[in-house]
């Protein structure tokens, strides 16, 4: 049934002699075109949880599972997203997006038509040949983010896609990524500081305690798809919100919210 | 941008031609003797006299220079690549590689000329080993010095070390290995003329040593000139293929980005 699934996962490094836990015993799942958002304080260990999906690390205790295999510490089952865009700089927007279906195991031909039709769909076929550096902030995420949606992966991981952009291109990129979500239904876990940005773009969301981080609490958001765009003036809406910030500790976790 | 050209030439082409003149001047103003120092158009029509034998020297010079500089970096792309992808093999051997490039070259001349002779190889060696360290040296620097977001991301979406290696750290370690090659192209026409001071039948070094000695001092300016045109030509070059290769950068002046076709 679900997609992604972390079975009590534990994780710690150790820094200066000292172990410092990050991860205590962390449940979460993504079902099938789902979009699940891990909302916690700064440091509280999301982009870790990341790097053991990605499997770029090991857990110290628990499981990965995707579609419902054990591949806790494999590589390469899923697409990602970060903060900074990390398009190539050398390379072409088209070729950005190519480069990394090939890594993902297509050919050539068919990555480079993918693009092409890609970004013709998000009208972004007249910067294709440009190189990346003269895209503005938006317009690299959004490549970046047609860049994860493209590769064949089964789950979408985005770590804090636009916490880099300000508070109007952030608005806007969020109701982009909601369309183009809506219709692709892609299962999706992202990673946000903000609250109105959770509560307008998820399904379900998990509230996670500062390091070592646990599931504070699961709360599935009630609103209908597809997503009105004035969905914050809901009273429902405002009531999640007050109910995360009170999870949160009062203010702290709302700093960078919009 | 013609106009942009224009502006940054003409500063050093004035103060070329001064230069020149004032040469000039002095040498008829103080009628100095030419065994002294000749005159820049004494110099000029000796080295059209002269043309068919410096010519000749200096492509021997080229042909000498170009074969050192390609094998010098294609072993240096080569061993930065195998250095940076074995850590082990890297700090085994590069306090190696460190002290043997601070054998001066005036004890590495001669040996290699004992070991193989006063023909091509001891000169091809010797350049080699010149062009060699620069090269080898910034491209390993560059290797080691990619992005960490960009290799994160390569990571985090399951790339092999091999795609590693081609999609980030060699292109984003190709300007490093650019102004590795501007120094080894300075180096080699110094160590050129190193090589064939100490022996040699041809080459725009033995002509100015042969001019040398027959106190032909005209035909010695002549020489010094072909050698330093030749030196620029190629750091041209090599500058020239730079902006080539980094073309992605933004370029960081306005005015840098009319000139650059
Ligand atoms: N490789 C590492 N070695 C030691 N400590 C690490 C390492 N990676 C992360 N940490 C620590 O783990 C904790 C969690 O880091 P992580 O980056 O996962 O937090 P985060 O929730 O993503 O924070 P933010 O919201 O600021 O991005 C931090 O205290 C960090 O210092
Ligand atoms: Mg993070």
């Amino acid at each position: 049934m679900s997609k992604l699934e972390l079975r009590n996962i534990s994780k710690s490094y150790v820094r200066d002699k000292k172990t410092f836990s990050v991860l205590d015993d962390i449940t979460i799942s993504v079902g099938e075109g789902e979009f699940v958002t891990l909302i916690g304080p700064s440091g509280s260990g999301k982009s870790t949880m990341f790097r053991l999906i990605g499997g770029v690390e090991t857990p110290d205790r628990g499981q990965v599972l995707i579609g419902g295999r054990d591949v806790t510490g494999v590589r390469g089952l899923i697409s990602y997203m970060p903060q900074q865009a990390s398009l190539f700089p050398w390379m072409t927007v088209r070729d950005n997006i190519v480069s990394a279906l090939e890594i993902a195991g297509a050919a050539r031909g068919e990555a480079r038509a993918s693009a092409e039709d890609w970004l013709r769909r998000i009208e972004l076929d007249s910067v294709a040949g440009e190189y990346p550096h003269v895209l503005s902030g938006g317009m690299q995420q959004r490549i970046s983010f047609l860049r994860a949606l493209l590769m064949p992966r089964d789950v979408m991981c985005l770590d804090e896609p636009f916490a880099a952009l300000d508070a109007l291109t952030r608005t806007e990129m969020q109701r982009w990524l909601l369309k183009l979500w809506e219709d692709q239904r892609r299962s999706v876990l992202f990673v946000t500081h903000s609250i109105e940005e959770a509560l307008t773009l998820s399904d379900r969301i998990y509230v996670l305690s500062p390091a070592p981080a646990r599931v504070l609490r699961e709360i599935t958001v009630p609103f209908e798809r597809p997503r009105r765009a004035d969905v914050w003036t809901l009273p429902a809406f405002t009531a999640l919100k007050r109910d995360i910030l009170a999870l949160l500790g009062e203010g702290d976790g709302d700093s960078d919210a919009i | 941008m013609g106009n942009n050209v224009w502006r940054r030439v003409w500063p050093p082409a004035v103060s070329f031609v001064a230069f020149v003149a004032l040469w000039q001047l002095s040498c008829s103003i103080f009628k100095i003797d030419p065994w002294i120092l000749p005159s820049p158009a004494k110099i000029a029509v000796h080295l059209a006299e002269d043309a068919p034998a410096w010519s000749r020297h200096l492509a021997a010079t080229l042909r000498l220079v170009l074969s050192g500089l390609a094998l010098g970096v294609a072993t240096g792309i080569a061993v930065a690549v195998v250095l940076h992808l074995m850590p082990l093999v890297r700090s085994a051997v590069s306090p190696f590689i460190i002290a043997f490039q601070n054998v001066p070259i005036i004890a590495l001349g001669p040996l290699l000329m004992i070991w193989f002779g006063f023909g091509l190889t001891p000169k091809l060696i010797l350049l080699t080993l010149v062009c060699f360290f620069p090269v080898a040296w910034s491209m390993l620097a560059g290797l080691g010095r990619t992005e960490p977001h960009l290799r994160e991301y390569l990571e985090m979406i399951g790339s092999t070390k091999w795609d590693i290696l081609r999609r980030l750290e060699l292109p984003a370690s190709l300007p490093f290995l650019v102004s590795g090659l501007k120094i080894a192209v300075t180096y080699s026409v110094s160590t050129a003329m190193w090589a064939e001071w100490l022996g040699a039948d041809k080459g725009i070094g033995y002509y100015l040593i042969i001019k040398f000695k027959g106190y032909d001092i005209t035909a010695v300016f002549g020489a010094v000139i072909c050698i330093v045109t030749l030196s620029l030509a190629l750091y041209g070059l090599a500058a020239l293929l730079e902006r080539r290769i980094v073309y992605w950068r933004p370029r960081s002046r306005a005015g840098r980005a009319g000139d650059a076709k």
